[in-house]
């Protein structure tokens, strides 16, 4: 496999806060990465570093093997798409249409054509007239149309209802079937993209907590729930990731089960189910385990 | 993975760059009604209302000695208006279109490269529109009534050509002089904005005070009658230049913020 990003030791502060602490990660051709984690935890930091867009206070960050601060050849070959991306005044989608192909050599207009039609997108509006969701799509179809190798979206779809989600989704897989590239997403809708990523970092508090294949991480987890004495003997002496009590009852998130965990715990009347990349994720990112417990 | 093999997939070449800049200048005439139409139809009406009132003036004062009227008319700053709105353009090239332009993945150098030669088109472009009309309005004398909005008093005597460049030099002074405060606004937002017009404000009551305090106002004066129009516009150069320059390496560690 090749590697596009590698990042060692990156650390973004901003005054006395640290945005990005002392991260490392790698990330490898034509795959798609999840970028989660909840507002603030560091997402658009990291991506406006991997830009170029920001200077990193310590660590290095290679793109395409070599440092992407004010380097034409690396960020030729990138485009980011950002939630809060600004306009230029009175701009209309036409204009934005009409450049995009000056800075991408492998602009699709075909597919464009198609996309804008697919979300909608009145061309001859300006943008600041449009709604968030219309403003989201206009990103969303320079992301795709631009076939850069590789392609950032920060929260891509804020304001996209179901169906233009939906939308994006399938045309980003299609697309990515026909021209494999590098995408890199952030989200906050982990569920609905969970499909679509094939690895998965997350990030809390500027820490990457998971760097993960997606595979791996939806059997990471799994809830057990019954009576409060048998949870707490079966989760003894295991990885516990999440715990909640009410009353008599317990539930408790744990790591990996084996068949004969599974078998065991069947026996001890514990009912066992998956955990949702989702569910894992908010379980990884809250603080502490939360305990309800009432006195009976 | 052991030894780590980087092929990126993507090409290299000297005339990339060229193209890149060459992008962003297309940038930013993409929108051409903000950049041409737009302020040329408003210049169009300040010319028809300026034509209006020098005809009502000459209507209100019929009979009296038209020369003298006409004379008037010779002062008008009411070109001026598109300096200024140059000066936003600027303003609005570097605060919108600069983070806009990251996001398609074009460096800050590139960007100011290609920013500086849209402002010189730009300059080119409305120079000799303005020298134009000046022309024209010598032409049709005055408009018919004798006005001068293109070629005022103060700067009508010589050939087109000087008129041009006087233009030129005004354009890209508004042109760079703003692109170089916004460039401190997008590297250090209000702090830097309070802090630039601070030291603008300390320069010029500092010039003030230096020239009261050495008795210097009648050489000062003289110096702008000597130096003509076209002397004092070739000093902006110096000003237009720091701004181009200073712009750029502003810029150059600028980071975008929403």
């Amino acid at each position: 496999m090749t590697t596009v990003i590698e990042v060692n030791g990156l650390t973004k502060k901003f005054g006395r806060f640290t945005a990005v602490d002392n991260a490392s990660f790698r990330v490898e051709k034509d795959r798609i990465y999840g970028l989660l984690g909840r507002n603030g935890a560091g997402k658009t930091t990291i991506m406006q570093l991997l830009t170029g867009q920001l200077f990193a206070t310590a660590g290095s960050i290679s793109v395409f093997g070599e440092t992407p601060v004010e380097n034409a050849d690396v960020l030729g070959n990138i485009c980011f798409i950002k939630e809060s991306q600004l306009y230029p005044e009175d701009f209309r989608p036409r204009h934005v249409f009409a450049s995009a192909p000056w800075f991408f050599p492998n602009w699709d207009a075909d597919l464009a054509e198609r996309l804008i039609a697919d979300f909608r997108v009145p061309v001859n509006r300006r943008i600041k007239k449009l709604s968030r969701g219309q403003v989201s799509a206009v990103g969303v179809i320079v992301g795709l149309a631009s076939r850069a190798p590789l392609t950032f979206f920060d929260e891509p779809y804020l304001g996209l209802d179901a169906v233009a989600r939906q939308i994006f989704y399938d045309r980003l897989l299609e697309d990515f079937s026909e021209h494999p590239r590098t995408v890199i997403l952030s989200t906050h809708l982990i569920d609905e993209v969970s499909n679509l990523l094939e690895h998965v970092f997350v990030i809390e508090e500027g820490r990457i907590i998971v760097d993960a294949e997606s595979e791996d991480l939806r059997g990471a987890a799994t809830t057990v729930a019954g009576t409060k004495g048998a949870v707490d003997a079966f989760v003894a002496g295991r990885e516990v990731i999440a715990r909640e009590a009410i009353g008599g009852l317990a539930t408790a998130t744990v790591g990996p089960l084996s068949a004969v965990d599974r078998s065991a715990a069947s026996a001890a009347g514990l009912e066992l189910s998956p955990v949702s990349l989702q569910q894992l994720i908010v379980r990884k990112t809250t603080a502490a385990p939360t305990e309800f417990e009432q006195s009976a | 993975m052991t030894a780590m093999t980087i092929t990126p997939s993507r090409s290299r070449s000297q005339g990339d760059s060229l193209k890149r800049i060459v992008a962003v200048t297309r940038l930013h005439f993409v929108n051409r009604f903000a950049t041409f139409w737009l302020p040329s139809m408003i210049l169009g009406f300040i010319l028809l209302l300026n034509i209006a009132i020098w005809y009502l003036i000459l209507a209100a004062t019929a009979g009296v000695d038209r020369a003298q009227t006409e004379k008037g008319f010779s002062y008008s700053g009411a070109v001026f208006y598109i300096f200024i709105y140059m000066l936003i353009v600027a303003v609005q090239a570097i605060s919108r279109t600069f983070p806009f332009a990251l996001g398609y993945g074009v460096t800050r150098r590139n960007f100011w490269l290609g920013s500086s030669i849209a402002f010189g088109l730009i300059a080119v472009a409305f120079s000799a529109l303005l020298t134009v009309l000046s022309l024209i309005e010598g032409w049709t004398n005055g408009w018919g009534v004798g006005g001068h909005m293109f070629a005022p008093s103060y700067i009508d005597a010589g050939p087109w050509y000087l008129r041009f460049v006087l233009y030129l030099l005004t354009f890209l002074f508004f042109l760079f002089f703003g692109s170089a405060a916004a460039a401190v606004y997008v590297r250090w937002r209000s702090t830097g904005m309070i802090a630039f017009f601070a030291a603008i404000a300390l320069i010029i009551v500092g010039a003030i005070a230096l020239i009261t305090l050495t008795h210097s106002w009648v050489a000062v004066g003289t110096w702008f009658v000597t130096s003509g129009p076209l002397g004092v516009a070739a000093w902006s150069l110096v000003v237009t230049f720091v701004s181009a320059v200073a712009g750029y390496f502003i810029l150059r560690r600028a980071t975008p913020k929403n």
